[in-house]
């Protein structure tokens, strides 16, 4: 990844480097350029869906026929999509890679978001495996490592990216 | 048509499959439809869903998506896919050309026995037609070999089915069993 580049920019060379055979998500507004880029990427297939539980169905089909699928959503949308991660991503198996924008960190304080980065904490982290990421400075072997860690382990893995203080992320929402 | 001359699921799902010339990926809900597709007959083709009901149509989009050259048939019941209506709309946006479902409506969540589905005086007809048009969505009992055939995809197939007094056989397969076995299928 060139310097310089957005977050949005250096997220999506990161999927795209990972070549995945699908692409889907729900936006989030820290998730809306690399999203964009997605869907304007005649490499890469994105499918937009209604709700973020659809997103965990659509890459555990793409992961049942072995098949690389990266989902993007709001920390709020995968505490929609639990019971689908845990009866379809966790028990299948599946490893597919999600990257999850995770709200209300002290650095994106709005009122909003609070609880759910609560929720997030005591409901996702106690049954997957989340890797945590400053938005503003993803590495640039991001989203390839992670599908070579859920390879390896046999199950699905979360990226959970966040602002910090004092980073760059750039115009997020 | 009375219920005493509905066919059963297990019917119903044999019928639609036998209407692609070549057997297409099924990708059933948990429970009664997975438990009745593998009575119509187990294929490594099946895949059956063990998610949140009703997460069957995103994941056979999901398939769909990754395999175009092949047919994907989502089999859905009536609570089910009232649980994941929103995925109609997903699949009526995306447009895949090899995605079909076939919604099972006997008005009731079946493992329960009785309680009914707060869609049982839905016309799915009119909402599957809403989504992908009127000569997308047919019901079974119209639908020929020759007609499905030129029918566009992504279509849905409505049909009525009876209430059956027992639950299917367990399926007698772990998640890694199917996993594996549908992963071969798919690759091949």
């Amino acid at each position: 990844m060139g310097a310089g580049q957005s977050p949005g920019m250096k997220l999506f060379s990161s999927i795209a480097a990972a070549r995945p055979a699908l692409v889907t998500g729900v936006p989030d507004g820290m998730l809306a350029e690399a999203i964009s880029l997605c869907q304007a990427s005649v490499e890469l297939t994105y499918i937009a869906c209604a709700r973020e539980e659809e997103c965990i169905g659509l890459a555990s089909g793409a992961a049942m026929a072995g098949e690389r699928a990266v989902v993007m959503m709001q920390n709020a949308g995968l505490l929609n999509s639990l019971g689908a991660l845990a009866t379809m991503g966790l028990r299948y198996g599946l490893p597919f890679v999600l990257i999850v924008t995770n709200r209300g960190a002290l650095a994106d304080p709005n009122g909003y978001d609070i609880e759910k980065r609560d929720a997030f904490d005591a409901g996702v982290r106690p049954v997957a495996r989340v890797f945590d990421f400053d938005a503003g400075a993803l590495p640039d072997d991001l989203v390839p490592a992670a599908f070579r860690w859920a390879e390896a382990a046999r199950k699905p893995v979360i990226l959970a990216l966040e602002k910090r203080l004092g980073s760059d992320t750039g115009a997020a929402a | 048509m009375s219920q005493s001359n509905l066919p059963s699921q297990q019917d119903a799902i044999r019928t639609a499959l036998s209407l692609y010339p070549a057997r297409p990926f099924a990708v059933s809900d948990i429970g009664s439809q997975s438990g009745w597709l593998k009575a119509a007959g187990h294929d490594a083709r099946n895949l059956y869903v063990s998610g949140p009901m009703g997460l069957a149509t995103s994941v056979a989009l999901g398939l769909a998506t990754v395999r175009p050259n092949d047919q994907v048939l989502a089999i859905a019941g009536d609570g089910a896919l009232a649980m994941n209506l929103s995925s109609l709309a997903t699949i009526a946006g995306a447009r895949p050309k090899n995605l079909s479902i076939l919604l099972l409506d006997n008005h009731v969540y079946e493992f329960t026995a009785s309680a009914p589905c707060p869609t049982r005086e839905l016309d799915w007809l009119s909402v599957g037609r809403a989504f992908f048009g009127a000569d997308q969505c047919l019901t079974l009992d119209e639908l020929t070999p020759e007609r499905w055939a030129g029918v566009a995809r992504p279509a849905m197939i409505l049909a009525e089915v009876a209430p059956s007094a027992h639950k299917p056989a367990p399926l007698g397969m772990t998640p890694a069993m199917i996993r594996l076995e549908f992963l071969r299928a798919a690759e091949t």
